[in-house]
């Protein structure tokens, strides 16, 4: 058994719209170059674990072309049908069982060019009730969610236009967003294509090209890789119904557990005191105040106030998505694992012009399936 | 308690998407049959010869970009006699298809294999060789199959 589990390298690529090389392509350059930095070789990782999905990639068993490309060519792979966080819980728990000393874990997805991202994740809607008639999808579905939030707290739409140019701000300092919009005022957002009132157009996160992959080992094999390894001392991994009429979207009752088992295992009596930063996995920019709040960062309802003080400012209390999350970029599959590299960046202190000052601990959020169905989160130290 | 079933008629169309295909092997490979040639490429490391020839060696996790033209004979490694379609209906004629090793390649090539009258008297390790069609266009099929010799 291995007592505990660290972050100890990671890269992500220039996100795009288009990438000028497959997927294949993609993957390989950027986990060589991983391997690189840190003067290992493949043979230096025990297993591979890839995040992708059927769905989202267009062919099933989707990592079946890309094992090799990522140097697991005849060694332990195997995969993770949902977003990265969930690949790197997996492997944190194949480091923990002992059977494995180091894990590499990789998501990646060609969102930017080659699907319609409705479009595709609609065949993974409730197949009785929701996609034979084709009234909801992840866009309306989080469209409801915001307006319960919106309504109920009082929110406007100007708040919501002022957190997604804070969003669009910190993605416009990070070098491998894809997306860059320095000059977005609010009045611009207000004015965006309107989608899914209240959700327009500037609100949804940038769907790319691009791929994350990050090293895990345990306490034994970290030196080998860095001194300056990010711990993993807390995890929660909450799932609610499938049928989105089953569920209270407002509520995040989900979201709510898989925080509180991850803080206790981390031994976090008060998140709004002892996390000094979060990176949360939102589609919408409408989610972060509902995550945020039911994750217990700020007091339920305090949306508003939280914008209007800059709460969430990298300068704020609590800092949320310094990196623009994925406002910036969200290549399906490793959005999550970007969190956990983003984080671990700030943690380690290499986070450039994003970076939180006095920076030990961090909350990464990950989601999964419409209207945020799975949640993941990770406390991570330095 | 009822326990019937009923059939819910769903699609998922796949022309939704697109994908971009790296396309260095396989460009390669049919480039080297238009000429009738069997083009792969080798790692510069691992000696491993690829054929169609990717531009990485998957062993040794490095770029590798040496073109080789390899031997159009080699050995039959396995074979399988086709005597009914993918319905198992029979087929009238039933044919050959096999794995083969060319002389100098760690690949296999997999084809139909030709040159015989009785499959009872194929046996693995027979030395096979490269028959063209007549015109090549740089397509796969212009590796029309492989002969006994």
């Amino acid at each position: 058994m291995n007592e505990r589990v660290a972050v100890v390298g990671y890269k992500q690529t220039k996100h795009t719209f288009d990438s000028p090389v497959a997927r294949e392509r993609m993957i390989y350059e950027l986990v060589k170059s991983l391997f690189k930095d840190l003067g290992i070789t493949r043979d230096d990782i025990d297993t591979f674990i890839f995040a992708s999905n059927d769905f989202t990639d267009g062919r099933t068993i989707s990592e079946v072309y890309t094992v090799p490309r990522i140097g697991s060519f005849m060694k332990d792979e195997t995969k993770v049908e949902a977003d990265g966080l969930s690949a790197a819980l997996y492997a944190y728990m194949r480091i923990l069982s002992g059977l494995y000393e180091t894990a590499l874990v990789i998501g990646f997805s060609m969102a930017g060019s080659e699907f319609r991202v409705p479009l595709t994740q609609a065949y993974s809607l409730d197949p009785v009730y929701e996609r034979p008639r084709g009234i909801i999808n992840y866009y309306s579905t989080s469209a409801l969610q915001a307006s319960a939030y919106m309504k109920k707290y009082k929110f406007t739409e100007e708040d919501l236009a002022r957190l997604t140019v804070k969003n669009l701000q910190n993605a416009n300092n990070n070098p491998y967003a894809a997306r860059k919009e320095p000059t977005a005022s609010v009045e611009d957002v207000l004015n965006s294509k309107p989608l899914y009132l209240p959700i327009r157009q500037a609100h949804v996160s940038a769907y790319a090209d691009g791929a994350c992959a990050v090293i895990l080992s345990s306490k034994k094999a970290a030196k080998k890789f860095t001194d300056k390894p990010v711990w993993i001392d807390g995890v929660g991994h909450f799932m609610d119904t499938y049928y989105i009429g089953d569920r209270d979207l407002l509520a995040m009752e989900h979201l709510s557990a898989a925080a509180k088992k991850a803080y206790k295992m981390a031994g976090i009596k008060n998140p709004k005191k002892e996390i000094d930063l979060a990176e949360l996995h939102t589609n919408f920019a409408s989610e972060e105040p509902v995550f945020a709040e039911a994750m217990g960062l700020f007091k339920p309802g305090s949306g508003k106030d939280v914008v209007k003080n800059g709460e969430s400012g990298i300068d704020g209390a609590m800092p949320v998505n310094p990196s623009g999350g994925p406002i910036g970029a969200n290549p399906i599959n490793a959005t999550g694992l970007i969190r956990l590299a983003e984080a671990s960046e700030q943690l380690r202190k290499e986070a450039g012009k994003n970076k939180v000052k006095g920076a030990k601990t961090a909350v990464v959020h990950a989601q999964d399936g419409p209207g945020a169905q799975l949640n993941t989160v990770f406390v991570v130290r330095r | 308690m009822t326990q019937e079933t009923r059939i819910i008629e769903n699609t998922w169309d796949l022309t939704a998407y697109q994908w971009k295909i790296e396309s260095d092997a396989l460009d390669l490979y049919v480039k080297g049959l238009k000429d009738k040639k069997i083009l792969g490429r080798k790692c510069h490391k691992c000696g491993t010869v690829y054929v169609p020839g990717p531009t990485y060696c998957r062993k040794c996790f490095i770029d590798i970009d040496k073109v080789v033209e390899v031997a159009q004979e080699g050995v039959l490694d396995a074979f399988t006699v086709n005597i009914a379609d993918v319905k198992g209906n029979l087929i009238e004629h039933p044919y050959i298809t096999c794995t083969v090793k060319l002389d100098g390649t760690h690949s296999f090539l997999m084809g139909i294999l030709e040159g015989w009258t009785d499959w009872r008297s194929v046996k693995e390790g027979m030395r096979i060789k490269v028959v063209w069609k007549d015109v090549t266009q740089g397509a796969l099929a212009d590796l029309s199959h492989f002969q006994l010799i």
